[in-house]
């Protein structure tokens, strides 16, 4: 059937879908952005713009850089939103017991990063497979929170014991700008040199599309594997900084909550994006893309739930025709 | 063609017997592992008995298969997905809208049955709609070619959110003859869902097991390109795999319902618990694939952990810990042995 109308269709149309495929994402997203425009009167406003950025944005883009990391090396990360709950218990804990905030978040890193060194060992070490090696820290890390709080009591810090770095942190502006906004910022920077600039990138992408090639070729596959998941809880800990100093309280398994959006941003980047491989600024686009959906079925007014059957319809559509398209291209 | 060969000779309930008898080299550590974690299995049925002497009542087990039928259930459509769709879970097959599809059909069926209509017109609603939500995943799978991760985390928002519209998040009662049926006791005083886990299971085990197309599924999820050459209608059966998943999704939902006595939310709490039985389950089987019995036997697994803790006044809280180190202790195994074995 595709043979078909391959063959009869002529020769411009291709090269329209050519373009189309190649740019399925920026595409969507500009269409996305219309059609609310149109739809509502305040979508294109700076202020919800910046709303977008700030409350839709942030937060997962932090964590599906951290899964985009585990996706490159050909795996995934299913326990992202544990090392986004390691990392807030240790902070939050620790700036209620007093200790200096930078001492804090520094362990609040590290604890990200230990999540992250727990599926290196199984997966580098012992070889388990990524998608079952972090489903098993998944739910580990899950009963280990409800053991530290007591069967899942959330940590709240006292309105008057909030020292000012935890504040500005979670909701400081640098000229203008939100203290988190600008580490995502940094975030996406640093992903983006890591992933296309350094060796270690390239490395984690070749291992990504076919491991045993850069075996063969005397690279330390496994060690580069090991190094991706490292580097995945440690940004996923970033998320869990800016998470707990937004909301001044640290709330058992809540990072669980970026799991699914975090893999739907990541693979739409990859799938949708020229080469189909995991890069950073489609991951971007995947975020921006959720959440300029959420916020435009917000400001449209509908029924809370139907936003929710609305997004996952829109993200549907999106994916749907851009693989016919793709099919249509490569027929 | 090998392939069907080498499945057909499946045969579940005698490890003893396979395990002493290994035809190949490779089939050794297998066997050793199938039948290492069947030990495990009665182990842990031995130590609990010991410890808690009502585990091994006629009573208790018959209230942990009640306690399972649905999560097996779910399992099990997602064994066929898992099937057809080969190993590898990122590119190959999940149906993530399992979870949220057995909450739309509780939902359905509570309230086909609060606008008044009787059992049979309830029970058809919802496996209508199970049956749908299978058609929507295959027709992304299939038709337009979506990854299954994807396409079903697609549908897992949609069916969530349709589950939120029409409940608006509030439990919807129900209480019909065929609830307070699936909710008493049949004989033996054993729950009447652990029958329906057990009839079901044979029934599902019968038609992916023994007749052709199960066979099929197993060449088209291994083999997709061996499957093909050999004129397979490989499409045609990776779509009906993720309607049977659908279709269980229904039958779940409506066991739901009896176990709750209406449609309740948070449907989507069951995903990962079977996600981890499902993968489980291939520890069960001989060759380490999904299997139907296998995937049986590994939610009675979590089921009688659960159950055990439960008698010994162990925390809930570490039930998912014990989850979680026992997919990752099964899975090493398995992976070491594999590794020696090549």
């Amino acid at each position: 059937m595709t043979l078909q109308t391959s063959a009869t269709a002529p020769s411009i149309p291709r090269a329209v879908i050519g373009v189309i495929v190649n740019n399925a994402l920026v595409l969507a997203l500009i269409t996305v952005f219309a059609i609310f425009s149109l739809a509502s009167p305040t979508f294109l406003t700076i202020a919800n713009l910046q709303s977008i950025l700030v409350n839709n944005f942030t937060l997962l883009a932090i964590v599906a850089i951290a899964m985009t990391f585990a996706v490159s090396v050909g795996g995934i990360d299913l326990s992202v939103g544990t090392a986004v709950d390691f990392a807030s218990f240790a902070f939050v804990s620790l700036v209620l017991a007093g200790q200096p905030v930078a001492v804090a978040a520094l362990a609040g890193l590290g604890a990200g990063a230990a999540v992250g060194a727990f599926n290196a060992v199984l997966i580098s070490g012992i070889g388990i497979s990524p998608f079952l090696a972090t489903l098993g820290t998944l739910f580990i890390g899950r009963s280990i929170q409800q053991l530290l709080t007591n069967g899942g009591n959330p940590v709240y810090l006292p309105p008057s014991g909030i020292p000012e770095a935890f504040r500005f942190l979670g909701r400081g502006a640098i000229a203008g700008i939100p203290v988190p906004l600008i580490l995502a910022a940094i975030t996406i920077l640093g992903a983006t040199v890591i992933l296309t600039r350094a060796r270690f990138g390239r490395v984690a992408l070749a291992i990504g599309i076919q491991t045993s090639v850069v075996r063969y070729s005397g690279i330390a596959a496994r060690a580069h594997v090991a190094v991706a998941f490292i580097l995945a809880g440690l940004i996923a800990a970033v998320a869990g900084l800016i998470l707990s100093a937004t909301v001044t309280v640290y709330i058992p398994s809540s990072g669980s909550a970026f799991l699914l959006n975090a893999i739907g941003a990541t693979f739409i980047g990859t799938t949708l994006s020229r080469l189909g491989r995991p890069n950073i600024p489609g991951t971007v686009l995947g975020v921006l893309l959720l959440g300029i959906v959420a916020n435009g079925l917000l400001l449209t007014g509908l029924n809370f739930y139907w936003q929710q059957v609305g997004t996952g319809l829109l993200i549907f559509a999106v994916l749907a025709l851009s693989f016919i398209t793709r099919r249509k291209a490569s027929a | 063609m090998s392939v069907d060969i080498q499945l057909a000779p499946v045969i579940h309930f005698e490890p003893g017997a396979q395990s002493f008898k290994p035809s190949r080299g490779g089939n050794l550590a297998a066997s050793a592992l199938r039948a290492g974690s069947l030990l495990a299995f009665v182990a842990i049925l031995f130590v609990f008995s010991l410890t808690a002497p009502y585990f091994l009542s006629v009573g208790n087990i018959g209230n942990v298969l009640g306690q399972s039928a649905i999560s097996g259930i779910l399992a099990i459509g997602l064994t066929v997905v898992l099937i057809a769709g080969g190993s590898n879970v990122v590119t190959g097959g999940i149906d993530l809208s399992l979870a949220a599809n057995m909450g739309l059909s509780a939902a359905v069926y509570a309230t086909t049955v609060q606008l008044g209509y009787g059992d049979a017109a309830a029970v058809a609603a919802a496996l209508v709609t199970g049956f749908l939500i299978g058609v929507v995943n295959a027709a992304a799978v299939v038709g337009a070619g979506i990854v299954p991760l994807l396409a079903t985390l697609a549908v897992m928002n949609i069916v969530a959110g349709l589950e939120l519209v029409l409940t608006q998040n509030t439990v919807i009662p129900a209480s019909t003859p065929l609830l307070t049926a699936l909710s008493s006791s049949g004989p033996l005083g054993i729950p009447a869902l652990a029958y329906v886990l057990l009839v079901f299971t044979l029934i599902a085990a019968a038609i992916v097991q023994y007749t052709p197309a199960g066979l099929r599924l197993y060449a088209v999820g291994e083999f997709p390109d061996a499957a093909r050459a050999a004129g397979l209608p490989v499409r045609r059966l990776v779509a009906s795999a993720f309607i049977a998943s659908g279709l269980c999704g229904g039958f779940a939902g409506v066991l739901s319902v009896s176990n709750l006595s209406g449609s309740t939310t948070g449907s989507g709490e069951m995903l990962l618990p079977v996600v981890v039985t499902a993968l489980l389950g291939s520890v069960f089987s001989r060759r380490l694939v999904p299997t139907v019995i296998g995937t049986l036997l590994s939610t009675l697994f979590v089921g009688f952990l659960v159950n055990g803790f439960q008698l010994l006044n162990i925390s809930s809280v570490l039930v998912s810990g014990v989850q979680g180190l026992l997919i990752l202790l099964v899975v090493s195994a398995t992976t070491l042995l594999r590794r020696q074995e090549a």
